[in-house]
């Protein structure tokens, strides 16, 4: 009964239009929290305070000039461990492949037999096949078979059967091989030992450890999967780099991002990071992409997310991440029967055929118009996107293992005539083509518009009131395309401080994790759980497929399993079962559950929050940590 | 295998503290023998290459389009591993193996040249259309949520189940809809404290965060006592091969087994948008989408007689291939029903063939069946929702297919 007065009340504060909402001014008291909910990863004990000390409107001028904050030792500290994030990609290329376990060389089929008779015996007639088959000597022979699929000789039975052996043979002697360079745990370990690696309580894992030799336990620590180190960063750093070096260049990274997002005191460039690495995403799981990442990320996101918007759409272009991700890298001009030293040298498909570019792709044209710039509605039509690629073809990767730098190859370009929304692009041109296409776009009001909508939207609130949208897109235009000046103009609006906007965005998983982070003040000594748990919500670092990124919105996060996986998230978290994330045992000790729900939430508890604790707790004293994560589970906390 | 009456005997304990047992639960125990309809989804995210998926072998245009990426006849040097003849025209890709069987036993029925008459070539908004069942408009809730009848005091609050960490389109709006990622993994804190914080929700003045809290509490409640009961055995193996998909369909078989009172399901399986080296590329993601659903199919057994499976994706590609061995965003495409009620071991729709004047836009594969042709028989014949106006607002149904069966 009472509870339904309460909500009652607060419909009638909150005016149901939320139009007009953007209108209502903030009292004083909530503009900090809500300043720091939206530049930040979430607000840290004492944040509040020292935002109202430095004042709203300096501490946001600050925010918009990382360069001149000093870096939180901490996290400089942090990031020293991850000594791979400032490789280039060729050093990663060289000095981190896949993999380190090369089983024994094996002679490939050309060296066994001549290209003509490794065809005959794929794809020749049965006589084709016994006669070479016959003219082989005994060793060549197994060998050869190694290769040929059983089916291959569905005619004979016994050679079928002898084409299995070879192959379970081979498969059995790279096994053997591959143990002894990599022996599995039982190997190394006595039973009691192997149980306490894996299953062991951290205490008894870190006398484990402590009691083996380095060369032993280097062994160890790449024979146990990388999750069961969590906690122990160096040693699966150690494990990684012996089996699976390019596995620890990509987890430095992602543990980076977290350590940034959770020390870094230049909190808006970190939030921007995320923003436009979403808005421009490449996907891990692509071909080449992944040793690329570091570099995207540093090199062509980073520098500009305050800059110009003209120098990110074209830093990302012409990275190799990119023109991996959207295929570009192998759009040529239709009259182009190969490509040359360029680009992807494994040039097989199934059918045995050699792959030879020939043509336009239009992936990286239509997504550039669509997601990148003007978007969905921003007036282009099939022909741009096709005279959008063809202006395009020739930006490829100069060579994808030795040297994966962007390079114009004249010789894939299409040289003709292209209209692109109306602008000719003249016949005979190059590189030029593509830039003039770039920049045509940045300064497209399409551009403008969209930009300054998904900015608001990340920023305001999920569908922001169109006059702020508006306003920004005319800051936009003037400054052409100073980042900068149009977040500047956003902060500065009414609407950015209004009733409409407080607590009107949910928070995204990567958001939730790292807020529960900052406002519980945990120490982090190893990110690895926290990347897991992200993704386990739904948000893999790098790991989102589809051009689109992530869903900028609260409809895809607001899911039963995101909300009981966030719960669950902060009862990990406060329980200390985060290996590698420290919360302070005592920190809430004495506290009642109202100012414990306060110095988390950095506001008054909504009365849901407060009435529920108020009965569900009556007469049971739960644990301060208990209550914090029940806190932390709250609707209240799950929005920003 | 779980029975009811085996799946009640647990959840009286995980009831304690929560108020007495909802009515959907006594309808449950009283009502074992009514099985119920289920309806699974599964969305292939990126437009699959309908063309390689089920290609038109026999055509000789087919061949000049597709010189390096097409589908060779069946029969040739793979033999038995090879593409599958489905009639003499049409081949099942040969990575399809495991759907050899279903075809045969007539369970699976093809739709091709189908898809949705919105031009659009955008995944986003392609998927959007076709999600939400309204093509060319926006609409924030999906076709699957509004096919359910509304939920009563006797509906599941597993009654319609994404699989995955986040609330597909496809799946939102008035119903109750829940997201499962892991059956296991869905804790949401202890049960001391899950009674607190589902106050918290229950009461919250954020509407959207107070009808997830009370999805999530009320399945969470479910998926716990359905958590203690033993799993189903070491066949499911088969799932694993399947990759995400498959261990999502595991998840679901379950659900199903257990009599969970799931009715509309959905999953995806993403990786199919080939631009280039399609060869390799979708040999790889076809043999896990086959191998999950067959996996899925094997483990219900007797159970598919009451379950319907239907894959789509947003739109076909390019009939012709691209300069790098790929294909780019096209139109047509294909759609699978599979299960025990269809009328398989047939193609249906209208072949507009691929001569230059019967493709759209001259370069892809005409859409002769719209999309919602068949999934409004799917609603209306299996899930017996017989109000499609409100299902696909607009849209005006044709004679129909004749997919299921009586």
């Amino acid at each position: 009964m009472t509870r339904l007065v309460i909500v009652t009340t607060i419909l009638t504060v909150v005016p149901a239009n939320a139009q007009n909402s953007f209108d209502i001014k903030l009292p004083a008291e909530q503009r900090s929290v809500h300043a720091l909910n939206r530049l930040t990863f979430g607000p840290r004990p004492g944040d509040v305070e020292a935002v109202r000390r430095i004042g709203i409107e300096k501490w946001i001028a600050i925010q918009l000039h990382p360069e001149s904050l000093p870096e939180d030792s901490v996290l400089e500290q942090r990031l020293r461990q991850l000594d791979t994030l400032g490789l280039d990609t060729a050093t990663i290329l060289k000095d981190y492949p896949v993999t380190t376990m090369r089983p024994m060389q094996r002679p490939q089929p050309t060296e066994i037999v001549t290209q003509e008779q490794f065809s005959a015996l794929l794809r020749g007639r049965e006589e084709d096949q016994l006669a070479v088959l016959n003219k082989l000597d005994a060793t060549k022979r197994r060998q050869i078979l190694t290769y040929l699929p059983p089916q291959n000789f569905a005619y004979s039975p016994e050679l079928k059967k002898e084409a299995e052996a070879a192959r379970m043979a081979e498969q059995e002697e790279r096994q053997q091989e591959l143990r002894k360079m990599n022996p599995p745990l039982q190997d190394l370990l006595s039973p009691e030992q192997a149980r306490m690696a894996t299953g062991g309580t951290p205490e008894q894992r870190q006398e484990l450890f402590a009691s083996l030799d380095p060369a032993k336990l280097q062994q160890v620590a790449s024979a146990m999967a990388p999750a069961s180190l969590a906690g122990f960063p160096e040693l699966r750093r150690q494990g990684m780099m012996k089996r699976f070096p390019q596995q620890l260049a990509f987890s430095d990274l992602k543990e980076g991002r977290i350590y940034r997002a959770v020390y870094s005191s230049r909190q808006l460039q970190e939030v921007l990071v995320d923003f436009w690495l979403n808005h421009f995403n490449v996907f891990e799981g692509k071909m080449n992409v992944r040793p690329l990442l570091p570099s995207f990320e540093r090199d062509a996101i980073r520098p500009h997310v305050l800059g110009r918007f003209k120098d990110l759409l074209l830093a990302t272009a012409r990275h190799p991440a990119m023109l991996y991700y959207l295929d570009n890298f192998e759009s040529t001009a239709p009259e182009i029967f190969s490509i040359g030293p360029f680009a992807d040298p494994v040039g097989f498909t199934v059918q045995g055929l050699s792959r030879r570019a020939h043509g336009i792709n239009e992936n990286y044209g239509r997504e550039l118009m669509e997601l990148h710039t003007l978007g969905v509605k921003g007036g282009y039509t099939q022909q741009d996107v096709i005279a959008v690629a063809r202006c395009f073809t020739g930006w490829t990767v100069r060579q994808p293992a030795s040297d994966p730098t962007f390079v114009f190859a004249a010789f894939m370009h299409d040289t003709g005539e292209k209209v692109v929304l109306g602008h000719k692009i003249a016949a005979g041109g190059g590189e030029q083509d593509g830039l003039q296409v770039i920049d045509i776009l940045a300064h497209h009001p399409a551009t403008a518009k969209l930009i300054s909508r998904e900015l608001a939207q990340r920023f305001v609130a999920d569908d922001p009131p169109p006059s702020l949208v508006d306003r920004m897109a005319q800051v936009f235009t003037k400054t052409d395309g100073d980042l900068r000046a149009v977040m500047a103009a956003m902060f500065a609006a009414p609407e950015f401080f209004s009733q409409g906007a407080r607590l009107a965005k949910v928070k995204s998983p990567l958001e939730m994790v790292v807020s529960s982070v900052r406002t519980s003040g945990a120490e982090v000594t190893d990110p690895w759980m926290l990347v897991q748990r992200i993704a386990d919500l739904g948000e893999p670092l790098y790991g989102k497929v589809e051009p689109t990124g992530y869903p900028n919105t609260a409809e895809a996060w607001l899911s039963t399993a995101n909300l009981l996986g966030r719960i669950s998230f902060a009862s990990e978290l406060m329980a200390g079962k985060l290996a590698g994330v420290k919360v302070d045992p005592v920190r809430f000790e004495g506290q009642n559950q109202l100012a414990i729900a306060r110095e988390l939430l950095e506001a008054e508890p909504s009365p849901a929050v407060r009435d529920a604790m108020e009965t569900g707790f009556e007469g049971k004293d739960p644990a301060p940590l208990s209550i914090a994560a029940v806190v932390m589970g709250s609707p209240d906390f799950q929005k920003r | 295998m779980l029975t009811r009456r085996c799946f009640l005997r647990g959840p009286a304990v995980v009831m304690a503290g929560y108020g007495s047992a909802p009515l959907w639960l006594a309808r449950a125990a009283s009502a074992a023998e009514t099985k119920r309809k289920t309806l699974v989804v599964i969305f292939q995210r990126g437009a699959a290459d309908g063309l390689n998926i089920v290609a038109p072998f026999s055509e000789p245009r087919y061949k000049e389009l597709r010189p390096m990426i097409g589908i060779q006849a069946p029969g040739g040097m793979n033999g038995p591993n090879g593409p599958i003849d489905l009639d003499g025209h049409f081949a099942l890709h040969a990575s399809l193996q495991p759907f050899k069987d279903l075809w045969q036993k007539q369970q699976l029925a093809i739709v091709h040249a189908v898809g949705s008459p919105d031009p659009s070539r955008s995944h986003f908004d392609a998927q959007d259309y076709m999600e939400s069942g309204v093509p060319g408009k926006v609409c924030a809730d999906g076709w699957l949520n509004r096919a359910l009848p509304a939920a009563g005091p006797e509906t599941s609050p597993l009654q319609a189940v994404a699989l995955g960490p986040q609330m597909p389109h496809t799946l939102r709006g008035p119903r109750p809809a829940i997201s499962v990622s892991a059956l296991q993994s869905l804790q949401g804190g202890n049960d001391e404290t899950a009674g607190v914080l589902e106050s918290m929700y229950a009461a919250s003045a954020d509407q959207r965060l107070a009808a997830t809290g009370k999805d999530a509490f009320a399945a969470r409640r479910m998926i716990q006592s359905i958590g203690r009961q033993p799993f189903d055995g070491p066949r499911n193996n088969a799932f694993l091969q399947g990759g995400e998909l498959g261990r999502n369909l595991q998840q679901l078989a379950r659900l199903i087994k257990a009599d969970a009172g799931v009715e509309a399901a959905f999953a995806e399986i993403g990786g199919w948008d080939h631009h280039g080296n399609e060869v390799g590329q979708l040999f790889g993601v076809l043999r896990q989408f086959g191998m999950a659903i067959d996996a899925f199919c094997k483990d219900l057994g007797d159970r598919m007689e009451d379950v319907v499976l239907v894959t789509m994706s947003e739109f076909g590609r390019t009939a012709q291939e691209n300069g790098n061995g790929g294909t780019d965003h096209g139109h047509g495409g294909v759609m699978m029903v599979m299960g025990g009620p269809v009328r398989g071991g047939k193609i249906y729709g209208r072949w507009p063939g691929l001569e230059p004047e019967q493709l759209y836009e001259g370069r892809d594969l005409a859409v002769t069946t719209d999309f919602r042709e068949v999934l409004s028989e799917l609603v209306s014949r299996h899930l017996g929702q017989k109000d499609l106006s409100q299902v696909f607002p607009g849209y005006r149904r044709g004679e129909g297919l004749g997919l299921l069966k009586g």
